[in-house]
């Protein structure tokens, strides 16, 4: 298997192989962000097909320092933040009361029982705005700065959507782990 | 609670770490079409580009070289003082003398006389001076040139047929032999040169890349200059190969950073520099601790004393200016090829090559009363620079060894200026380099 230096070498001289190669390398990875940025299946494959033309524009630009794939996970999640910002007035915002509440609290914060596809689905669950903080903030790590100049709102919104997707999940979370509960006694 | 909270961050930054769900089948099929259409352009302008610059290179030396052609100049002029010096013993018999084709069947030999277009035959008894002897070529235009003028051409060069002297004047049948001196070719292979000029730097737009565009936008090229001194060596006729050493000066500005005066006394910190400023050829530190600069409009300035900490204003802070200017400094050793393609008094040169330049020096400063203010350097240049350039050469010569060069150069710069990341800018420049070369 051709090594991604080489891969990327090929896509920069056109070749149309290299180019599949890179992507199917990596597209289910990068889809996955695109699906958690996003909140319906359409939507992220919009994401993911810009994305890739970004990445075969900017190849160009890569240096070779740092991951690769980091790299173009950044991108990607640019153009999330581009289709955000771009339709963010067209977004509907759900109340965080009209989620029900979990039948019983957890004892415990036992999350075990989720796999990643559960985890996915929840986080796609969350209105737009609270979803692009919490993936902003907590799987990508930007400060609350950085994500107030990113997506146009202060820092304050930004903290405060961060605390509310927090609740939301968490409760998202409680019902889930109860309902795996259930299903495993019986 | 705030475990609570970390917890839940942990759980799905881990949990969707390594997540992998295949995309549609179709979205590839959609990918590919754009890049197609989006790389094509690219290489099309391109093409465009160098077809343009050819074809103006061409369309001009056709121009220039028509212009010459044109110019109604007896071209034999020259030799007309050469062939009838004024104290040459046989000039008036040479009057006398006309040129005629031998024929080697018949013997017979054809005297040429252009005033007329007639061919008088003269008998095979005529005596035939040797080879080596003066000979002549046909004059083409008697209306330029006198009748008794002849043009001494050198036996090799004849083609086909044969020219030799007659004499029409029997008493006259065997001329002395003038032997007549051309110039030599001059061999002044090598050329000292020096000369300048000013430099108009451009840089392309950054597609989708929204931050590092902003920044790069917000900046704007200064005028250049570069100068220095070089050699050059005449491989040929048309082909020779220049180098030397230039000192090149490229500026820059970056405007909407506010500067202040009179920090020191404020700074209360021990690191090397207190400010960083982010520009789109690299990193900006600040080495004069009695500095202040704040961003007016971005995030550009990096550094400990931000809007909350410190007011400029209220501390009384002398204001400078609002824009700083960055020189990057560097030496220039090219390594050019020059082909000339028309050879007159006016000389016009096709020239291309690459160059290597050496960063030497890099400050940033800014002005006030036309006065400069240090500020510090830019961090994360490269320090060798390749650029490729391609021009036109003119080239007047004043005397024999001296003349005068006027070369407009179009350079690309293959690696760029900084190593910022989303921001590699391949510059180019646009200069006319004047000077002054020396032929010996």
């Amino acid at each position: 298997m051709p090594d991604i230096i080489n891969v990327i070498k090929g896509c920069l001289a056109g070749s149309r192989k290299d180019q599949e190669l890179l992507y199917r390398r990596h597209a289910a990875k990068l889809y996955a962000v695109c699906l958690q940025y996003s909140g319906n299946d359409d939507e992220a494959r919009d994401i993911l097909q810009e994305g890739f033309i970004k990445i075969f524009e900017n190849l160009i630009h890569y240096k070779n320092e740092g991951s690769f794939e980091g790299w173009m996970r950044r991108i990607v999640v640019n153009t999330a933040l581009e289709k955000y910002r771009s339709k963010h007035n067209l977004y509907r915002v759900d109340d965080i009361d009209s989620i029900p509440e979990p039948d019983a609290s957890p004892e415990t914060d036992d999350y075990s029982g989720l796999e990643a596809g559960d985890l996915l689905m929840i986080i796609r669950d969350l209105p737009p705005k609270y979803r692009m903080v919490f993936n902003l903030y907590a799987i990508e790590g930007y400060s609350h700065k950085e994500i107030s100049q990113m997506i146009n709102i202060s820092e304050g919104t930004s903290k405060s959507n961060l605390s509310r997707a927090r609740t939301i999940l968490q409760k998202k979370l409680s019902l889930y782990s109860g309902m795996n509960k259930k299903i495993i006694s019986g | 609670m705030v475990n609570n909270e970390a917890n839940i961050d942990l759980l799905f930054r881990n949990g969707l770490r390594d997540l992998e769900v295949l995309p549609p089948a179709d979205a590839w099929n959609n990918i590919l079409p754009v890049i197609r259409r989006k790389q094509r352009p690219v290489i099309l302008l391109r093409s465009a580009a160098v077809a343009a610059v050819l074809l103006s290179i061409s369309f001009l030396a056709y121009k220039w070289s028509r212009e010459f052609s044109l110019t109604p100049v007896n071209p034999f002029s020259a030799y007309e003082n050469a062939v009838q010096p004024v104290d040459n013993p046989l000039s008036g018999r040479a009057a006398r003398q006309l040129p005629f084709i031998v024929n080697d069947l018949t013997d017979q030999r054809t005297v040429i006389k252009n005033a007329e277009k007639k061919a008088i035959t003269v008998s095979a008894s005529e005596e035939v001076i040797p080879q080596h002897a003066v000979e002549y070529l046909e004059v083409p235009d008697n209306s330029m040139i006198p009748e008794n003028i002849g043009i001494p051409v050198l036996a090799s060069a004849s083609t086909g047929l044969r020219y030799r002297t007659a004499a029409i004047d029997a008493g006259f049948a065997k001329p002395a032999e003038i032997i007549y001196e051309i110039p030599a070719e001059k061999k002044d292979r090598w050329s000292l040169y020096a000369g300048a000029s000013p430099d108009y730097y451009m840089r392309p737009g950054l597609k989708n890349n929204e931050v590092p565009d902003q920044i790069y936008r917000s900046e704007q090229s200064r005028i250049s200059y570069s100068g220095g001194i070089g050699f050059a060596y005449k491989i040929n006729r048309k082909l020779s190969i220049q180098s030397g050493v230039y000192y090149a000066s490229i500026g820059n500005e970056v405007p909407g950073i506010n500067s202040f005066a009179g920090f020191r006394p404020f700074d209360q910190t021990k690191g090397d520099h207190n400010f960083e400023v982010v520009t789109a050829s690299g990193r900006i530190y600040t080495n004069n601790s009695d500095v202040f600069l704040r961003d007016i409009s971005a995030d550009r300035v990096l550094t400990r004393y931000t809007n909350d900490v410190f007011d400029p204003v209220k501390s009384e802070l002398s204001y400078l200016s609002n824009s700083l200017y960055q020189n990057f400094s560097y030496l220039e050793m090219p390594f050019i090829l020059r082909y000339k393609i028309i050879d007159k008094s006016i000389d016009f040169n096709i020239i291309g090559g690459v160059a290597y330049n050496f960063l030497v020096s890099n400050n940033v400063h800014t002005v006030i009363d036309g006065n400069r203010y240090d500020i510090g350097k830019t961090e994360g240049l490269n320090p060798i620079l390749v650029s490729s350039s391609m021009g036109m050469g003119i080239e007047y010569s004043i005397t024999d060894k001296f003349s005068l060069n006027l070369e407009p150069t179009f350079r690309y710069y293959l690696n760029p200026f900084g190593d910022v990341p989303g921001v590699k800018i391949h510059p180019y420049s646009f200069g006319v380099f004047s000077g002054l070369s020396f032929k010996f």
